[in-house]
């Protein structure tokens, strides 16, 4: 476009002007755009914390003694740094696991009750795959426990295999590091499967049905309907909870671990949030524990900008 | 089509439909049955539960288990408590969130982008245990109702939910509503809030059921009231009570030596415990699940309004 | 329309449950007027320094403790009783053990508590976060005279730095402080290598004299060749344990094995100076032990993956033969066998020990310093609650609290002693019975008077001889009459007197010191390759051991062992003289 004077007074009053075009825009959300910084932003300051010797007692963050990064250095280096990386390995792939379990089991799980036409079954099903998401993780941690024991203490998963002579000895499954991922990726998945249908089958409901008839005078089959129709409809819900996820990586949950976890598995089973737990709050050390909190904000804010970034460049739906 | 490939799309489906069911039955199986343990557990005498083997029938009825639950008579109040905090919850969060929502879901609107990254971020941060903590109390709210639902008026992935299923709205729905002269506000609560209804349902109930089971903001903030503690809460001190203080100190255990002289021994098990709480507060989630899930169903009808 | 009316009523109904808040009641204590009068038989001992507590005076005191009992429900008797005789009501705030650590950490950055603190292990926290006020001035005769009594032997021991180099006294100590005749030999709460009573049955009671690891052993090697299973479940003949927070099961056996008490992770030698034994021989030569018992299939597969809910699961089965415990943790199993009747299945204590070593397992109690009541800064007339506690000292309080009310829940017979009938013991299990009748949230961190009281009674049910024995069953007559004793804890070592500085694990690491990370870490090691070197092959033993060995070089053990020996030599100074 020309740089017409007439065209550049336009775009500088549009500013403005937009503004107050947009005023009732504004009257509904900035309120709680403030409201969110003071909630959510304000307390930040407290991130000194992983920068002092931080003593509650000493009452103020002002009023501390300033130690620089020494916090971050204790963090990675000599004995506890050897942990914490090694938790660190351990958080990014449970969750790793968890997501992509996770995703394949939710997402298929609701494109198979989609196809569900006896109503009745569908709400049956559904509500009962909700149900786990109520068990609390300690409850869940002692079945799990159980169900993975050898079989005089009810451990049904070797039974099942023992009978049908897949193994002859039965698995110490909390025994060894190596099934320790899967233990709490596929304790996710149980718990949570049901659950997390819910967003997507909401998302379903916005589908064009008039899609689905056009598709049927097409002489489309069932698998292409699905795969034509129904995943490019809740797409952009899957690329939106991908992203968020994604920036979640460093969580990967807390009680099962907790629970769960065992000298004979360390090795796998924990995780940062546990060290800083155990190093962190129950010593009192809160810079610690502030330091750790610091360092997996900034790696997930990382995270989601390039998941963020890649998704807009596919032209997907960006988070923001 | 001919006959034949009829038929034989006919089987398919049949092969397909069977082994759905036959998936999704096996599903809830697996789902099913630590509900039904746990409330098995729940109808048993703890101290036979102690020697396993329970699994979906009780081996020793008892109601001893829900007797302890519901002589507290501090949960009456909790009960309450827990039901208001919820229903506040849940009405303020879909009014603002939705209203948000809204606002960031119109691309035209100048600030957006810079909205959604402030919430966005807020859910990978946390300031820390202790600033939040100064923050409420500098805000007068520590032992106070508004603590429960003033901090959580709006987070941020409801709003991106939310938003996301704002924008499968047809634009062409709103622009003929502007051009017939509606304001933002009006465009909102008249033709958004009615298309978004299963979207509302959904939150709704993630809220809903985060409030019910919350008890950490009881413990942090409100501990001091007994009239404002929430259902969780107090649940969880029942099962505190039921533990043998195994855990701290415990390289001594001269404090446990001293205190089994001074009382007696306890008969219900934190894990029978446990199971009673489990099954007393889902129920009523379960309860209201199904209600909102009419809505679903109701949202698949209008969202085929077209204009 | 009707939308926006739709939207404006949810409006409206959200603001009025707003509005319909429970109104904030503002609870203080009302001050009591320092009046010198003694007010009837209702009121508190009169003391000339301390406002009297009477029902004409109301006050209300706030009380914030760590406990894993139940708030008293709203009829509680005792909750009555205070009311009406001293014009006193608690507000309680009751904080689980599992979390507190957080609770005080935000208490502390904001400044405000309640007027009565009471922590277990935490209150180190709060006395250097500046929460407590020092009680010196009122321990004195004429004014808290019941409490100075209390504290007076123990003056030095209970003085504590708040960090500004004077020493007060914070906190009243909850805990063995004995007066007169030091009952409670019937009851043994400790640590032990625990046999079922059923195996010593079967095998014509053997003395327990000179217990060795390997007879020990044998004995259950021996039983289980004739019994393979239990009720039709297989026998197991040793359980371990090391989950979250009972790792010492674990770790503590060497110690004791080789004849020294229980001082945490340390051995203390003639000379008072401690060293770490988790990598000297002692330990290894247990572990090596361990892991040959464990190749002949005596030692539970999955005692390092269970929870301790499944440990006490299996101990309640009835088919565990032994164990390493302290018999409070495994209460639960025991009572669960107890109540089927199972008595051949609970177990007795053994204190297996090296050649040449004194058995020396059973302490004597020692005093919880730094567990207990302080009094806060934010406590707005200490002068009251210092009343308060001090009435609640007195004799017939404390009466009140361990045996309850005469009558109703104990009778007295013609010499003046205390007994319960059958059904008064009973409904001591009911929780619901319990938070109706006894005050056990308050009373948990409060001062007792434990030993006997001046008319001779035991403090407490537990420890009242006559009450002893009336509750045992016949099974358990007999077994302490084939083995010539009369309570359980005779099958314990006589303790000697405890060392000035014992016990080493009551000394308080410094937060976020080197020690006690190192002392954390020292834990995670033993948990992370102990399991490993018991359940392998015997040839491989002495190579993990050794790795094991390598990585404990790593942690800063000297910082540990440092501050306790600091800790050691302070208290000789301190206390040196006494008790």
């Amino acid at each position: 476009m020309a740089t017409n004077p007439l065209v550049q007074q336009n775009r500088k009053k549009s500013v403005w002007s937009t503004i107050v075009a947009q005023r009732e825009l504004i009257i509904m959300s900035i309120p709680l755009l403030l409201y969110k910084i003071l909630f959510s932003y304000v307390p930040v300051i407290g991130w000194t914390m992983a920068f002092q010797n931080y003593k509650p007692a000493r009452k103020s963050f002002f009023n501390q003694e300033w130690v620089g990064f020494d916090n971050f250095v204790k963090l990675f280096t000599g004995i506890n740094g050897e942990r914490f990386l090694r938790d660190l390995r351990n958080t990014i792939g449970q969750s790793f696991l968890t997501l992509i379990i996770g995703y394949l089991g939710s997402i298929s799980l609701a494109l198979l009750l989609n196809e569900v036409k006896n109503v009745k079954f569908k709400k049956i099903v559904q509500n009962i795959t909700y149900m786990p998401h109520f068990l609390s993780w300690i409850i869940v941690a002692g079945l799990v426990s159980t169900m993975l024991a050898i079989p005089t203490s009810g451990g049904i998963i070797n039974d099942v295999l023992i009978r049908l002579g897949l193994i002859k000895e039965p698995i110490m499954f909390l025994s060894e590091p190596k099934y320790f991922w899967w233990i709490v990726a596929f304790s996710n998945l149980w718990k949570e499967m049901g659950w997390n249908t819910i967003i997507y089958l909401a998302a379903m409901t916005a589908i064009d049905p008039t899609l689905y008839e056009a598709a049927v005078i097409d002489g489309a089959n069932r698998y292409q309907k699905m795969w034509h129709i129904t995943l490019p409809g809740i797409k952009s819900t899957i690329v939106v909870l991908l992203i968020m996820n994604v920036g979640h990586i460093l969580q990967a949950g807390f009680e099962i671990q907790y629970f769960l976890g065992n000298g004979l598995v360390v090795e796998r089973a924990e995780i940062i949030d546990i060290f800083v737990l155990r190093y962190g709050i129950q010593m009192g050390n809160y810079s610690l524990a502030t330091a750790a909190g610091i360092f997996k904000t900034v790696v997930s804010v990382i995270l989601i900008s390039i998941a963020n970034f890649i998704a807009g460049r596919l032209g997907e739906e960006k988070l923001i | 089509m001919s006959v034949r490939s009829r038929k034989r799309i006919d089987v398919e489906n049949i092969i397909f439909t069977t082994l759905n069911y036959l998936y999704l039955i096996f599903l809830c199986v697996v789902m099913l049955y630590p509900m039904l343990n746990t409330l098995a557990v729940s109808f048993n005498d703890p101290l036979d539960t102690v020697r396993g083997g329970i699994y979906i029938w009780p081996r020793k009825f008892t109601l001893y288990n829900y007797y302890v639950v519901f002589n507290m008579d501090t949960i009456y109040n909790a009960f309450y408590i827990s039901v208001t905090k919820t229903i506040v919850i849940v009405i303020t969060n879909l009014f603002f969130t939705s209203m948000l929502a809204y606002t960031i879901s119109r691309k035209e609107y100048i600030f957006a982008r810079f909205i959604t990254v402030v919430y966005v971020l807020t859910m990978y941060f946390d300031a820390g245990l202790i600033p939040n903590y100064l923050l409420i109390k500098s805000l007068g709210m520590i032992n106070t109702f508004r603590v429960y639902w003033i901090p959580h008026i709006v987070s941020a992935f409801n709003l991106i939910v939310m938003r996301t299923y704002i924008k499968t709205i047809p634009e062409s729905l709103i622009e003929s509503a502007k051009i017939d002269g509606a304001r933002e506000f009006r465009i909102y609560a008249q033709i958004i809030l009615p298309l978004i209804t299963p979207c509302l349902a959904t939150i709704a109930l993630f809220v809903a059921v985060g409030s019910w089971n919350s008890w950490f903001d009881t413990f942090l903030y409100n501990s001091g009231r007994q009239d404002l503690s929430t259902l969780q809460y107090e649940l969880q001190k029942l099962l505190a009570s039921t533990m043998t203080a195994g855990t701290r100190g415990a390289q001594a255990g001269v404090t446990e030596a001293g205190r089994a002289n001074v009382g007696g021994s306890n008969v219900t098990t934190p894990q029978s415990l446990r199971a009673a709480i489990t099954i007393f507060t889902a129920v009523p989630i379960l309860l209201v699940y199904p209600f909102l899930q009419r809505y679903f169903i109701h949202g698949l009808a209008i969202g085929s309004v077209k204009e | 329309m009707k939308k926006t009316l739709t939207l404006l009523l949810a409006m409206l109904l959200v603001l009025t449950l707003v509005a319909c808040q429970p109104a904030s009641k503002q609870v203080t204590p009302t001050p009591a007027p320092s009046n010198q009068s003694g007010t009837g038989t209702g009121g508190s001992q009169q003391t000339s320094g301390l406002p009297v507590l009477s029902p004409d005076n109301p006050v209300t005191i706030s009380v914030w403790t760590m406990t894993n009992s139940s708030a008293p429900a709203s009829d509680n008797k005792l909750t009555k009783l205070l009311k009406e005789r001293l014009g006193v009501t608690i507000n309680y705030e009751i904080i689980p053990p599992e979390n507190a650590d957080q609770k005080i950490g935000v208490l502390l950055a904001g400044g405000e508590f309640a007027d009565l603190m009471g922590t277990t292990d935490l209150n180190i926290r709060l006395i250097r976060g500046g929460a407590l006020i020092p009680l010196d001035d009122y321990l004195t005769e004429d004014k808290a005279n019941l409490l100075y009594e209390h504290v007076r032997p123990y003056w030095n021991r209970l003085a504590t730095d708040a960090g500004d180099g004077e020493k007060h006294i914070y906190v009243l100590p909850n805990y063995n402080r004995y007066y007169g005749e030091i009952v409670g030999g019937t009851h043994y709460g400790a640590s032990g290598f625990w046999i079922q009573k059923h195996v010593l049955e079967e095998l014509g009671y053997p003395s327990l004299e000179n217990m060795t690891l390997e007879r020990y052993f044998q004995m259950i090697e021996e039983y289980i060749k004739k019994y393979p299973t239990i009720d039709g479940m297989p026998t197991i003949g040793f359980e371990l344990l090391c989950a979250p927070g009972r790792e010492w099961v674990l770790t503590n056996p060497p110690q004791y094995i080789a004849g020294h008490p229980n001082n945490g992770g340390v051995i203390v030698d003639e000379n008072n100076v401690a060293t770490i034994f988790a990598d000297k021989e002692i330990a290894k030569n247990y572990y090596k032990f361990l892991n040959l018992m464990n190749a002949k299939g005596l030692i539970d597969r999955e005692s390092f993956t269970q929870t301790n809910d499944q440990y006490l699961a299996k101990l309640a089965t009835g088919r565990v033969l032994g164990m390493y415990d302290q018999r409070w943790a495994f209460g639960q199993a025991h009572d669960s066998l107890v109540a089927e009747g199972k008595y051949e299945r609970t177990w007795v204590s053994t204190m297996p020990v090296y050649e040449g070593c004194t058995p020396y397992y059973a302490d004597r109690e020692v005093m919880n310093i730094n567990q207990g009541y302080g009094i806060s800064v934010s406590c707005k007339n200490p002068d009251v609650v210092v009343s308060f506690l001090n009435t609640m000292m007195s004799e017939e309080w404390q009466k009140i609290f361990t045996w309850g009310i005469e009558g109703e829940d104990y009778f007295v017979d013609e010499n003046g002693r205390f007994y319960r009938t059958p059904e008064q013991r009973e409904q001591q299990n009911d929780l619901v019975w319990r938070s109706k009748n006894r005050l056990e949230a308050l009373y948990d961190n409060m001062p007792k008077r434990q030993g006997t009281y001046s008319d001779g009674n035991a403090d407490s049910p537990g420890n009242q001889p006559e009450e002893f024995f009336d509750s045992l069953s016949d099974y358990d007559k007999n077994f302490l009459t084939s083995y010539g004793k009369k309570t359980w804890r005779e099958f314990l070592n006589q303790p000697p007197d405890n060392p000035v500085y014992y016990p080493c694990w009551q000394i308080a690491l410094p937060d976020g010191s080197e020690a006690q990370v190192a002392s954390q870490q020292l834990t995670d090691l033993a948990v992370q390759y102990l399991p490993k070197i018991i359940m392998a092959d015997p040839a491989d033993f002495e190579n993990m051991w050794a790795q094991y060995m390598n990585e404990i070089k790593k942690v800063n053990v000297k910082a540990y062992e440092d501050a306790i020996n600091e800790g050691i030599q302070q208290r000789i100074r301190e206390w040196g003289g006494g008790r």
